[in-house]
C-alpha cells in the first residue's frame, strides 16, 4: 500500500464507489481517489407504518441492511426507536430516500439528506484543505485516512494551491465584455503567467483556453461574473462549437448549474446569481460569493475548514449555512438524529409569557450630542459568549426554567455540554485566541491580515450561529433558546450599566452588547480597568474595551430631533481611527461623492485634540464642502460619483407609488433588462421627468441632464449631519448655498428655544470665516 | 418581519395615533405641547420594552411625568440658583 501526505481538496459523491477524493499531494501531483462510503439514515414514527417500510425495503433492488436502534431525537427528551437503513454508496441513498420519503409520507427522517463532505467531516474528521495521510492500494482506492491537523489550529500549513484569474473587461449586466484576461499564479504568490483572449474569436478563444487549463491545471478558478455570465457562457460556446472544454478536472462529470434566488433575510431582500460548480477543480466568482467583500479567499478557506463545506459551497452560502452544517457534523459525531424536517412548532405561551420573553437585544436611546473622553465597552462575542457559558442548546431550554436573574446556566441531563455550546465552543475558543494573537503582531506583520480574514468569517458564523437558534426552520433551532439567549444578554448589559454608574460613570448609550460611558478624569485605559473587572465579575462573561474615544457625536432622528436614535453615530478613537455608525458616509445607496465627501469631513473634524485644534477642523470641513459644493456646481463631478445604488425590496409590480428605484427600473425593463427583488438597481437623478437614468441603460446619461440641485441638497445634508454636532446650524449649512432652503436640510422639528440657544455657539465657533457666510448663516429663516 | 407581538417602537406609535382624533381637535399651540409629550416618552423606550408591562401606555405616561418632574427639578434648581440660598421655594 502506497502512502501520500497532501491537502484535501475536493470530495463529491460517485455512484457505486461511494467518496471521490482530490488531493493535492505534496509532491505536487494532484489525485484522484476513490473509497467506498455506505451511508446510513434513519426512518421513525407509527410502527406499523415502520413495519410495511421493512417489508417494502427487504425485497428493494437496493439491498439496504436493515436494523432496529435506539437514537437520540434532541426535540425528545427520550430515546426514539428508529429504523436503521445501511446503504452502499452515497448516490444510492439519495436515490433510495427520495423514493422512500415519497411512498412513506408520514415517517420523520433522520440523517437522510445530509451532503457527502459534511459525513465525511463527521466520520473521518477530514475537512477541505485539512492537510492528510492517506494510504491508497493498486487500484487507486483510499483504503486508510488520518487527519494531519484539525480546523482549530492556529496557522495551518497553507496549501499549495495552483489558482487561475479570470477576468473580464466589462460588467456583462451593462457591456457586452470582448476581452477575457487570464492570470495563473500560487496563493499569496505573484503571477507566472499573464494571456489575454478576444472573447469574439470564438474558436482561438476555446483552443487557447483548453491549453491554458491543461498547461496550468488549477486547482482553484477565481473569477469575476463567472457564476452569472462567463462559465455559462463558455460551456455554450463550447458545446455549439463541439470544441470540448475541460474546466471540470473530473471527465466523467458535467459542471453543476444551481440556478438564481432571490429571498428575505434579517429585514432585506437579497439577491444570489446562479452558480457553476465543478468536479475535481474549485471555482469561485467573486461577485457571487456572500461574504466576499468582508474577508476574501483567506476567509472563504477558513469557513471551509472550520464548517466543513466543501470550498465551491462555503464561498457562496450565507454563514447560516456554514453554522448549520457545524451543527450537523456535531450531531453526527455525537449520535445525535439530524432532523429532515423539523417537526416541533413553538410551544404553545400564555400572552403574559410571550410579553416577557418576545423581546431582542436591549437597545438604549442615547445622550444625543457631542461628549469627549468616552469610553467603548463591548462584551465580547456576547451571544455566543451566552449560549456557551449558560449551557443554551434547543435540548437544554426544554421545560427549564433557570434563574435568568442569578445567570445561572441550563442544567444538561448528563452533564455534558448541550449540542450548541459543544459546536461553538471550540470556534470561540480559536476566535478569542487569533484576536489574541493580532493584539501581539506588530502592524507590519503580514499575518495580521490573514487572521484578520479569518477572525471575521468566524464573527459572521458566530453571530448568525444567534439567528438560527430562532429560526423555526433551521434544524437545530428553538426559539426559546433563542428568547433564553436575549433574556441573558439584557441582563448582562443591565449588570454592566449598574456596574458604571456603581464607579460614577455616566452611560451615554447601551446598545446590545456594548456601552459608551464617560466620567470626568477617565482619559486612559487603565480608567476603565476597574469597570472591566467589575462587570466581568458581575456577568461572568468576559468584556474588553473598543477603545477611549477623543469625542463622539450621538445623532437624533432625521424625522424628529428630539427624538434619539439608537444607531447612528460617529466619532474618533485615541489613535485616530474613526467608528461611524447609520449616516451617508457608510450608507451604500449614498452616491460615491457623498459618501466621500462625508467621510473626508468626518476626518478633518477629527484631526486635533484641543478646542482650538478642533475649530480649525470645523472650518476645514466648511472648506471642503464649499470646495465640492463649487465642483458639483460647475458640473465638475465624474458622473460615475453621482449614481445612487438601491436595492429593490419587492417585484415592480408591488410598487404602490413608482419611487426613483422603480422607475429606473421601468426603463430597464424597457430596454429588456431584468432586476430581481434583492438586486440593486443604480440611477443617477435628472431633471424634468421621470426624474432618474438608469445607469445600466445602453447610453450613458447625459451630464446636461443630471439634477445638481438635488445632489447639492443632499451634500448639504450629509454635511448638516456631520456638523450639527459641532455647533453648526441648518441656516447656516444652507447659506452656504444659494436656492436651497433650510426646511430642505432639516425635516426635523428643532424646537425654538433650542434653536436660539445654538446660535450664539455658531457665532463663536464662525468668527474666523469670512463675513458673507457667517451673516448669511444667521439670518432668521 | 415574522413578530408575534409589536415592536416597541410600534406599540408606541400605535398609541400615539389612537390619540390622533383628540390631538386634531386641540388647539395647534396644544398639539405641538402634546407632541412634545410624546417625544419626551420616547426618550424611554428602552425602559418600556424592558419592562413588558401589559398596557404600554401606563408606562409611556409614568414616562412622560418622569421627564416633567425632571423638568420642574432642573427649573427648582435654576429658580434657587437665581434667588440665592435664603428664598427657598418651600417658603
Amino acid at each position: 500500500m502506497n502512502e501520500l501526505r497532501g491537502w484535501l481538496l475536493d470530495i463529491y459523491p460517485e455512484a457505486q464507489v461511494g467518496a471521490a477524493l482530490w488531493l493535492i499531494g505534496e509532491d505536487g501531483q494532484r489525485y484522484h481517489l476513490r473509497q467506498p462510503f455506505p451511508v446510513t439514515f434513519y426512518a421513525a414514527g407509527r410502527a406499523s407504518t415502520l413495519r410495511r417500510l421493512w417489508r417494502y425495503l427487504q425485497s428493494h433492488p437496493a439491498q439496504p441492511v436493515l436494523k432496529r436502534e435506539e437514537r437520540q431525537d434532541i426535540f425528545v427528551k427520550s430515546m426514539r426507536t428508529v429504523l436503521a437503513i445501511d446503504v452502499n454508496d452515497p448516490v444510492a441513498q439519495n436515490a433510495l430516500f427520495q423514493e422512500i420519503a415519497r411512498a412513506f409520507p408520514d415517517l420523520d427522517y433522520f440523517d437522510a439528506d445530509v451532503a457527502l463532505p459534511l459525513r465525511y467531516a463527521a466520520r473521518h474528521r477530514l475537512f477541505p484543505l485539512a492537510y492528510c495521510r492517506v494510504g491508497v492500494d493498486a487500484n487507486g482506492q483510499a483504503q486508510t485516512v488520518e487527519p494531519l491537523d484539525t480546523p482549530w489550529d492556529l496557522s495551518p500549513a497553507p496549501p499549495p494551491l495552483r489558482i487561475l484569474y479570470m477576468e473580464l473587461d466589462a460588467d456583462p449586466a451593462r457591456n457586452k465584455p470582448t476581452r477575457l484576461s487570464l492570470r495563473s499564479g500560487s496563493f499569496h504568490g505573484p503571477a507566472t503567467a499573464e494571456y489575454h483572449l478576444d472573447l469574439d474569436l470564438e474558436r482561438p478563444l476555446l483552443i487557447n483556453l483548453k491549453a491554458i487549463l491543461q498547461r496550468c491545471d488549477p486547482d482553484l478558478l477565481l473569477t469575476t461574473w463567472g457564476d452569472t455570465w462567463l462559465l455559462p457562457h463558455l460551456l455554450e460556446r463550447s458545446a455549439a462549437l463541439g470544441l470540448p472544454l475541460p474546466l471540470n478536472r473530473d471527465p466523467a462529470r458535467q459542471p453543476a448549474h444551481h440556478p438564481e434566488i432571490s429571498y428575505f433575510s434579517y429585514g432585506q431582500m437579497v439577491h444570489r446569481g446562479r452558480q457553476v460548480h465543478l468536479f475535481g477543480r474549485c471555482h469561485i466568482d467573486r461577485g457571487n460569493a456572500m461574504m466576499w467583500e468582508d474577508y476574501d479567499l483567506e476567509g472563504a478557506l477558513e469557513t471551509a475548514r472550520v464548517t466543513g463545506l466543501p470550498l465551491q459551497t462555503a464561498a457562496r452560502v450565507s454563514p447560516g449555512s456554514g453554522i448549520s452544517a457545524m451543527q450537523m457534523v456535531t450531531a453526527l459525531r455525537e449520535g445525535i438524529l439530524v432532523p429532515w424536517h423539523k417537526q416541533q412548532a413553538e410551544q404553545p405561551k400564555t400572552a403574559l409569557d410571550l410579553l416577557a420573553t418576545d423581546q431582542g437585544g436591549l437597545v438604549y436611546q442615547p445622550l444625543v450630542g457631542l461628549h469627549h473622553d468616552v469610553g467603548g465597552i463591548d462584551f465580547v462575542s456576547m451571544y455566543p459568549g451566552i449560549m456557551v457559558r449558560f449551557n443554551i442548546s434547543p435540548e437544554t431550554v426544554q421545560g427549564q426554567r433557570p434563574c435568568i436573574q442569578d445567570l445561572e446556566p441550563f442544567a444538561s441531563e448528563n452533564d455534558l455540554p448541550g449540542l450548541i455550546p459543544l459546536t461553538l465552543a471550540p470556534l470561540l475558543e480559536k476566535r478569542l485566541a487569533l484576536k489574541n494573537q493580532l493584539i501581539d503582531l506588530p502592524k507590519w506583520d503580514p499575518r495580521r491580515k490573514i487572521y484578520q480574514a479569518r477572525a471575521s468569517a468566524h464573527k459572521w458564523l458566530l453571530v448568525t450561529c444567534f439567528g438560527y437558534l430562532g429560526y423555526k426552520n433551521a434544524r437545530f433551532g428553538r426559539i426559546e433558546a433563542h428568547e433564553a439567549v436575549t433574556a441573558y444578554g439584557r441582563e448582562a448589559l443591565l449588570r454592566a450599566k449598574e456596574a458604571a454608574e456603581g464607579l460614577g460613570f455616566t452611560v451615554l448609550h447601551l446598545y446590545v452588547d456594548g456601552l459608551w460611558v464617560k466620567k470626568p478624569d477617565a482619559k486612559e485605559p487603565a480608567d476603565f480597568q476597574p469597570l472591566l473587572e467589575e462587570v466581568c465579575r458581575r456577568t461572568g462573561l468576559p468584556i474588553s474595551l473598543d477603545g477611549i474615544y477623543d469625542w463622539i457625536a450621538f445623532l437624533p432622528s432625521r424625522v424628529d430631533a428630539r427624538v434619539p436614535v439608537a444607531n447612528r453615530y460617529f466619532g474618533v478613537f485615541r489613535d485616530g481611527t474613526l467608528k461611524v455608525r447609520g449616516i451617508e458616509a457608510r450608507r451604500r445607496d449614498a452616491p460615491p461623492f457623498i459618501a466621500k465627501t462625508q467621510m473626508e469631513m468626518v476626518e478633518l473634524l477629527a484631526q486635533g485634540h484641543t478646542p482650538d485644534e478642533r475649530q480649525a477642523g470645523v472650518r476645514k470641513a466648511l472648506g471642503l464642502l464649499r470646495r465640492r459644493l463649487n465642483r458639483l456646481r460647475s458640473g465638475k463631478t465624474p458622473l460615475e460619483e453621482l449614481v445612487v445604488s438601491q436595492r429593490l425590496s419587492r417585484e415592480i409590480e408591488a410598487y404602490k407609488s413608482l419611487s426613483p428605484v422603480a422607475r429606473s427600473l421601468q426603463q430597464l425593463q424597457a430596454v429588456g433588462k431584468e432586476v430581481r427583488p434583492g438586486q440593486r438597481v443604480r440611477f443617477v437623478y435628472t431633471r424634468g421627468r421621470p426624474g432618474v437614468y438608469a445607469w445600466d441603460l445602453p447610453t450613458p446619461p447625459d451630464a446636461r441632464t443630471l439634477d445638481l440641485e438635488r445632489y447639492a441638497v443632499l451634500l448639504l445634508r450629509a454635511a448638516c449631519t456631520v456638523l450639527e454636532p459641532f455647533g453648526l446650524n441648518p441656516q447656516l449649512i444652507a447659506g452656504l448655498a444659494q436656492n436651497v432652503q433650510t426646511q430642505q436640510l432639516c425635516f426635523k422639528l428643532v424646537p425654538r428655544n433650542e434653536r436660539q440657544r445654538r446660535e450664539p455657539a455658531v457665532r463663536t465657533a464662525m468668527t474666523t470665516r469670512s463675513r458673507g457666510v457667517s451673516e448669511r448663516g444667521t439670518i432668521p429663516d | 418581519m415574522g413578530r408575534t407581538l409589536p415592536s416597541i417602537t410600534q406599540a408606541f406609535l400605535q398609541e400615539q395615533a389612537s390619540f390622533n382624533r383628540f390631538r386634531r381637535a386641540l388647539r395647534q399651540s396644544d398639539q405641538r405641547i402634546l407632541d412634545d409629550l410624546f417625544a419626551s416618552a420616547h426618550q424611554h423606550l428602552a425602559a418600556a420594552a424592558y419592562a413588558a408591562h401589559p398596557l404600554p401606555f401606563e408606562t409611556f405616561l409614568l414616562a412622560m411625568l418622569l421627564e416633567e418632574h425632571k423638568r420642574l427639578m432642573r427649573l427648582e434648581a435654576l429658580l434657587n440658583d437665581l434667588q440665592g440660598d435664603d428664598l427657598s421655594l418651600e417658603e
